[in-house]
């Protein structure tokens, strides 16, 4: 579904952001992007939404080829893409329910779908008591699930969140996660770019780490367990 | 194969109207410098159109008509007056011939240029020489054999001058032209520099809604979906703008009718004959509205997603 294929970003001489990057996630796929701060996460979510160019290499999602494809073609490839922005972009000046339904119309469905469909993606983020309020009403994490809620809202066929769950507690992480790996099992495709280790660890998904714009490590986390905790004084266990 | 960008979903046109009267509502100040200029543009076409419109009515009932007057010399004897006045009843060309006395000459004087009454009142006698109105069919006017005939008039004793409506008629069709010429070039370039207000005022607007562009795009807005709602403030603007030179224009031309006409009925009755006829009220309405959209058309062009 998303393929690198030797991609190299360069911003100028000086500053390369990504290095001969290569590597495959197929239809289906739940995978995490980690790196340091720097390392090219971001720069590689945007080759994919195709928000900028590689320097060298191709880069293909769902079967075409981003360097070739026509700029006319970019709306329609970018609807069947749910993007989950590090800074949320949401539109202030218009409601929750309007940053939700934009994208609805944007799609063609017909306004009497869009609060029913506005609903369920609020109440899958636990916000839809929140319709009407306006962005910056509401504190980082609800912002951050109001993105989500956004992405998820078409039932794209990949999503790509950077760092989805920056802002929020650990219990509404997991819930989130737990948002995307449903999503993920209606059939999307799933990247996630994270620097939260806790979360890959436990999540026993492919993991692609990214260091100074080159792929130094690919596996599957291994869930890991809690640390057993010795009977104290004999009692328990 | 995806669907081209130019695609526009079904819903859209009520986003676009939605959208374009609430970024209207927002730059409230900046959209009403754009109305002002449409408005003040159409509003000089408009007032050309009118006063051309006006004098095209009064060239349609004179042709009609085509009169002919024959002056005779003030002191034209009674026997002078009369032989002019068979010989006019023997040729059938001239219909319906009147005969119209120094005084007759001189009440229409006073009721048509009601303003001068003083002047005319100072005068020690009656300067309007008596004369024979007449009616000649516009194709009989053309042929040489009438041009004969009116030469033969003019030689006639206590004939002064013979003069035909189709003389000035054919004047005042060029003072039409004119007119009409004048207004479009006024108004054309009034128009142009309205348009150019309006391509300023939508991007302006495109500035202030830059951030909220880009994030349509990634989320996969259109540029048609994108563009339409500054087109639609453009076409919106122009036909406000439109609007409201035509209010203005009418409530002139109903306060000109009013008093202006009935004073001096002569040459303002001549003017304000009637208002403008539903196609040429059309033609400014649609005028502003081209005018607008030409404006945010050259805004709109200018934005793009940057880079490849």
């Amino acid at each position: 579904m998303i393929h690198f294929y030797h991609v190299t970003k360069q911003f100028d001489r000086y500053s390369t952001a990504l290095h001969d990057v290569t590597f495959h996630i197929d239809k289906g796929e739940f995978v995490f992007l980690t790196g340091a701060s720097g390392a090219g996460k971001s720069t590689m979510l945007k080759l994919i939404l195709r928000q900028m160019q590689p320097t060298e290499g191709q880069v293909v999602v769902n079967g075409r080829n981003l360097k070739a494809m026509k700029r006319s073609h970019l709306p329609a490839f970018r609807r069947e893409i749910g993007m989950v922005f590090q800074d949320f972009k949401l539109i202030e000046r218009m409601t929750v329910f309007e940053n939700l339904s934009f994208i609805l119309t944007v799609l063609g469905l017909p306004p009497r779908e869009h609060k029913k469909r506005v609903y369920s993606a609020l109440r899958a983020v636990s916000l839809n008591h929140k319709m009407n309020a306006y962005p910056l009403q509401l504190s980082g994490g609800e912002q951050q699930r109001i993105a989500i809620a956004r992405a998820l809202i078409n039932d794209p066929l990949v999503i790509v969140a950077d760092e989805p769950t920056g802002n929020l507690d650990p219990n509404l992480t997991q819930e989130i996660i737990q948002i995307f790996s449903e999503a993920n099992l209606r059939g999307s495709t799933v990247l996630i770019a994270t620097h939260d280790r806790e979360l890959i660890e436990r999540s026993g998904r492919r993991v692609i780490t990214l260091d100074h714009g080159r792929i130094t490590d690919e596996k599957i986390a291994t869930p890991q367990r809690a640390p057993r905790v010795e009977p104290l004084f004999g009692i328990g266990g | 194969m995806p669907p081209r960008e130019d695609t526009l979903p079904k819903n859209t046109l009520t986003y676009f109207f939605r959208e374009a009267l609430r970024r209207m509502w927002v730059s409230k100040r900046t959209s009403f410098v754009a109305i002002a200029m449409i408005a003040m543009s159409l509003l000089i076409v408009g007032a050309f159109l009118l006063v051309a419109e006006n004098l095209g009515r009064a060239v349609v009932r004179a042709e009609g008509k085509s009169r002919v007057n024959v002056f005779l010399a003030v002191d034209a004897p009674p026997a002078q007056i009369s032989a002019v006045g068979n010989w006019l009843a023997s040729h059938h060309d001239f219909a319906g011939t009147r005969f119209v006395s120094r005084e007759v000459a001189l009440a229409r004087f006073k009721q048509s240029f009601s303003n001068l009454n003083d002047v005319v009142g100072q005068l020690d006698e009656n300067p309007f020489p008596p004369s024979y109105e007449c009616e000649v069919a516009p194709a009989v006017a053309q042929s040489p054999a009438f041009a004969a005939q009116a030469a033969a008039l003019r030689a006639l004793p206590g004939v002064d001058e013979v003069q035909f409506d189709w003389e000035w008629i054919e004047k005042l069709k060029k003072v039409i032209n004119l007119v009409n010429v004048a207004g479009l070039i006024a108004g054309g370039l009034l128009a142009i520099a309205a348009a150019f207000t309006i391509a300023n005022v939508i991007r302006l607007t495109m500035m202030l809604y830059r951030q909220e562009i880009e994030i349509m795009r990634l989320v996969g807005a259109t540029e048609g979906m994108i563009r339409g709602p500054f087109l639609i403030e453009g076409v919106l603007q122009g036909l406000i703008g439109a609007a409201a030179s035509i209010l203005i224009l009418l409530g002139a031309f109903l306060a000109g009718q009013h008093f202006l006409a009935p004073r001096n009925s002569l040459l303002w009755g001549f003017l304000f004959n009637g208002f403008l006829p539903w196609r040429k009220l059309l033609a400014l309405l649609v005028g502003g509205m081209i005018a607008g959209y030409l404006g945010s058309w050259m805004s709109v062009r200018e934005s793009g997603e940057e880079g490849p």
